[in-house]
C-alpha cells in the first residue's frame, strides 16, 4: 500500500517537472512547478516527516513559488521567447543532460547509501512530536547556524534595499 | 545559551556583529550626517576583531557540538581577515564619497563579509560550510552591484551572482551525498566513516560528492574551470571591492578546501589516486590560462583578475604536494599559509595602486598610465614592488610564499608542476611589466601631477612595507604559519 503510494506521487512528480520544463507558456510551467512540491510533500509524509513536508508546502509552494509567479507577470515574457536564441545550445543542453542522467543511473545502481538509523525513529518521534523534535535541536546543537541565518537574513535584506530602493 | 567561556572563544565574531549591526543603525538614524564617521566606526571594530583574535592564540577548541572550531589555523585566517577588512576601509573612503549615496551600507556589508570569512575559517560542519560560504557569497554579489547607477557593476554582479548560486547549489548536492554516506554533518565523523568503511560503494560516492564541493570551492578560489566570473566581476565591481574580492574570499576558499581535505581525506588513502592528479590538472590549468589570458589585457582591473587567477593556481601547487608527516620545513600547507599572507599585501598593495590613479583621473585602461612616474612618482615606484612581489622575485614577499610553494612540489616529486610554476612565473613577468613599461618608458599626454588622498597614501606604504617586511624578515611568519598547521592535526 505504501509503496503504491509512493509510486503514485513520485510519478506525478516527474510528468510534473517534465511538464514544467516543456510547457511554453511560464504560468503553466510554474503551476507544474507547485505540482511538484506538494507531490514531494507528499512523499515526505510517506517518509514520517510531516513537519519537513508542511514546510516544503508553505516555503516551496506558498513562498518561493509566488516569488516565480511575481517575477513571471512583472516581466510578462511572451510565449514564444526565449526559442532559437542559441542554436547550438540545445544539442548541448541534451547531451549534457543525457551524460547526467547516465552518470546518476551508475551511480545509483552501484552505490547505494549505505544508511544508519538516527536517533529520530518513527516511534521516537511520536512519542516527543515532530515539531518539538526540530524546535530543540535548532535551539541547542543547531544553534550557531540558526542565530547565522537571522543575521544573514538581516543584512542581505539590507543590500538588497539598498540596490533596489527608489531614490 | 552558551556559557562565558564559548563566548569569550568567539569574541572576534561578536565584536563584528555588534559593530556591523551599529553601523546599521547609526545609518538608519542619522543617515547622511554621519556617513563620513561611520568608516571610522567600521576601522575601529575591525581592529578590535583583530585585537580579539591575535587574543586568542593559542586556543583549541570545539564549540557548538563540534562544529565549530577554534584553532590555531582558524585563528590564522582570523587575524588575516580583519587585516585585509582595514586596508578596504582604507581605501574605500575616497573612493565612495563621489560614487554613491549608502556610504554607511557599504561598511555595514564589509564589516559581515569579515565576519562570514571568519566563521568559514571556522567551521567544521558541513552546515556551517555551506552557511558561512553563503553568508559570504551574498555579501559579495552585495558589494560588487554597490554602484547602482553604474552599468557595469550592474552587469558584474547579475554574473557573479548567477554563477555562484549555480556552483552553490551543486556543492550542496555534494554535501548532502556526504551527509547521507556518514549520517553526521560534522567533518570528523565523515572522515571517520571515510576510514571505516571498506565498501567500495562508499569510496565510489565519495568521490562524486568531493569532487562537486571541490566545484563550489573552486568557485571561491577562483579556480580553472569555474573562474569566468572573475573578470568581469572585478572589472565591474568597484575597485575597493575588487581589491577585497582578490584577497578575501580566495584565502578563506583557501581554508575550507585545506581544512575539508586534510580532515576527511586521509580517511581513504586510495583517495590520493583520484584527487592528487585532479589537483594537479586543475592547478595546471589555473596558473596557465590565468597568465596567458593576462598577456592581452588593456584595462588593468581585468589584468589583475586574470593574474590573481593564476595566483591561485601557484597556491593549489602547495595542496597538491601537503605531507605532514615530516619535520621538514616544507610542509606544502604552510607554503600554501605562507603565500596566501604574502600574497594578502602584494595584490592589495597593486589594488591600492590603481585606486590611487582612478580615484585622482578615472583612468583604469594601461596605455593611459604612460609618463605615470612624472605624475605620480610614488605610485608608479610602488607598482614595481608589488609587480615583484606578484611575479615571485626577491626580495618581496610573493618570492617567500613561491619559495615554499615549490620548494613543498619539488620535495614530493611533482618536478614536472613545479617546473610549469616557474615558467608560469617567467610568462607573468611580462604582463606584469607591460604596465610598468607604460608607467616609466611613455611620453605622458598629460603631465599634471596626480594628488594622491592621505588614507590612500598610507594604505600603500603600509602594504609595501609589509610587502618587504616579510621578504628581509620572515621569521614570525614562519613561525605563524608553523604553530597554524600544527593545530590542524
Amino acid at each position: 500500500m505504501e509503496l503504491a503510494i509512493f509510486y503514485l506521487f513520485a510519478s506525478i512528480a516527474i510528468v510534473a517537472a517534465l511538464g514544467m520544463v516543456v510547457l511554453r507558456n511560464a504560468v503553466h510551467s510554474a503551476l507544474s512547478l507547485a505540482v511538484v512540491f506538494v507531490a514531494l510533500a507528499a512523499l515526505y509524509v510517506l517518509l514520517n516527516a510531516p513537519f519537513i513536508a508542511a514546510a516544503q508546502v508553505m516555503i516551496y509552494a506558498g513562498a518561493i513559488l509566488i516569488l516565480f509567479v511575481f517575477v513571471i507577470m512583472l516581466l510578462s515574457p511572451r510565449v514564444d521567447q526565449g526559442a532559437g536564441a542559441l542554436k547550438w545550445q540545445r544539442p548541448l543542453a541534451a547531451l549534457c543532460g543525457l551524460v547526467f542522467a547516465v552518470e546518476l543511473a551508475i551511480v545509483a545502481a552501484s552505490a547505494l547509501l549505505p544508511t544508519e538509523r538516527g536517533p529520530f525513529t518513527p516511534e521516537r518521534l511520536a512519542e516527543i512530536g515532530d515539531v518539538q523534535a526540530v524546535g530543540a535541536l535548532l535551539f541547542t546543537d543547531f544553534l550557531l547556524p540558526f542565530e547565522i541565518t537571522s543575521l544573514l537574513l538581516l543584512v542581505a535584506m539590507v543590500g538588497v534595499i539598498v540596490l533596489a530602493k527608489k531614490r | 545559551m552558551p556559557d562565558a567561556q564559548t563566548l569569550w572563544l568567539i569574541s572576534p565574531e561578536l565584536v563584528l556583529a555588534i559593530f556591523g549591526l551599529a553601523i546599521l543603525l547609526f545609518a538608519i538614524i542619522w543617515r547622511e550626517r554621519v556617513y563620513g564617521a561611520l568608516a571610522w566606526v567600521a576601522l575601529v571594530g575591525l581592529a578590535l576583531a583583530l585585537a580579539a583574535a591575535v587574543n586568542l592564540w593559542g586556543a583549541h577548541a570545539r564549540l557548538f557540538a563540534g562544529m565549530y572550531a577554534v584553532d590555531m589555523f582558524a585563528l590564522f585566517f582570523k587575524i588575516v581577515a580583519p587585516i585585509a577588512g582595514i586596508l578596504v576601509v582604507l581605501i574605500s573612503m575616497d573612493y565612495l564619497r563621489e560614487r554613491t549615496r549608502y556610504r554607511g551600507e557599504f561598511f555595514v556589508l564589509l564589516t559581515f563579509a569579515i565576519l562570514a570569512m571568519m566563521m568559514m575559517a571556522s567551521s567544521a560542519n558541513l552546515l556551517m560550510i555551506f552557511l558561512s560560504i553563503e553568508f559570504l557569497s551574498y555579501m559579495s554579489y552585495l558589494l560588487t552591484g554597490f554602484l547602482r547607477e553604474d552599468r557595469k557593476s550592474n552587469e558584474a554582479a547579475i554574473k557573479y551572482l548567477l554563477y555562484g548560486a549555480i556552483t552553490s547549489a551543486v556543492m550542496l548536492y555534494g554535501l548532502s551525498l556526504l551527509y547521507g554516506i556518514s549520517g553526521s554533518l560534522n567533518l570528523g565523523d565523515v572522515a571517520l566513516t571515510f576510514s571505516k568503511s571498506a565498501d567500495t560503494s562508499v569510496q565510489t560516492l565519495a568521490l562524486v560528492a568531493t569532487a562537486l564541493v571541490l566545484a563550489g570551492l573552486g568557485f571561491k578560489i577562483s579556480l580553472v574551470p569555474f573562474h569566468q566570473w572573475a573578470p568581469d566581476a572585478y572589472e565591474g565591481a568597484p575597485t575597493p571591492v575588487t581589491a577585497f574580492l582578490s584577497v578575501g574570499p580566495k584565502a578563506v576558499g583557501f581554508a575550507v578546501l585545506l581544512r575539508f581535505t586534510l580532515t576527511t581525506l586521509p580517511g581513504l588513502p586510495e583517495f590520493a589516486n583520484y584527487w592528487t592528479p585532479l589537483l594537479v590538472i586543475i592547478s595546471i590549468a589555473t596558473m596557465t590560462l590565468g597568465n596567458l589570458v593576462a598577456l592581452r589585457q588593456t584595462n588593468v582591473k581585468r589584468l589583475l583578475a586574470y593574474s590573481s587567477i593564476a595566483q591561485a593556481g601557484y597556491m593549489l601547487i602547495g595542496l597538491v604536494a601537503v605531507n605532514l608527516g615530516g619535520s621538514s620545513p616544507f610542509s606544502g600547507l604552510n607554503g600554501v599559509l605562507i603565500y596566501l599572507f604574502a600574497y594578502l599585501f602584494t595584490n592589495l598593495g597593486a589594488f591600492v595602486c590603481v585606486i590611487a590613479i582612478e580615484n585622482a583621473t578615472g583612468i583604469v585602461e594601461i596605455p593611459e598610465y604612460a609618463g605615470l612616474v612624472k605624475r605620480a612618482p610614488l605610485v608608479a615606484a610602488l607598482f614595481i614592488v608589488f609587480f615583484l612581489s606578484l611575479a615571485g622575485i626577491p626580495p618581496t614577499a610573493g618570492f617567500v610564499g613561491k619559495f615554499f610553494v615549490f620548494g613543498a612540489a619539488l620535495r614530493e616529486g611533482f618536478l614536472v608542476l613545479a617546473a610549469i610554476g616557474v615558467l608560469n612565473s617567467v610568462i607573468s613577468v611580462f604582463y606584469y611589466f607591460g604596465v610598468v613599461r607604460a608607467a616609466f618608458f611613455l611620453e605622458p599626454k598629460d603631465t599634471s601631477p596626480i594628488r594622491v588622498a592621505p588614507l590612500v597614501t598610507l594604505s600603500l606604504v603600509v602594504t609595501a612595507a609589509m610587502v618587504l617586511l616579510i621578504a628581509v624578515y620572515p621569521e614570525p611568519l614562519f613561525n605563524l604559519a608553523a604553530w597554524s598547521m600544527a593545530m590542524l592535526k
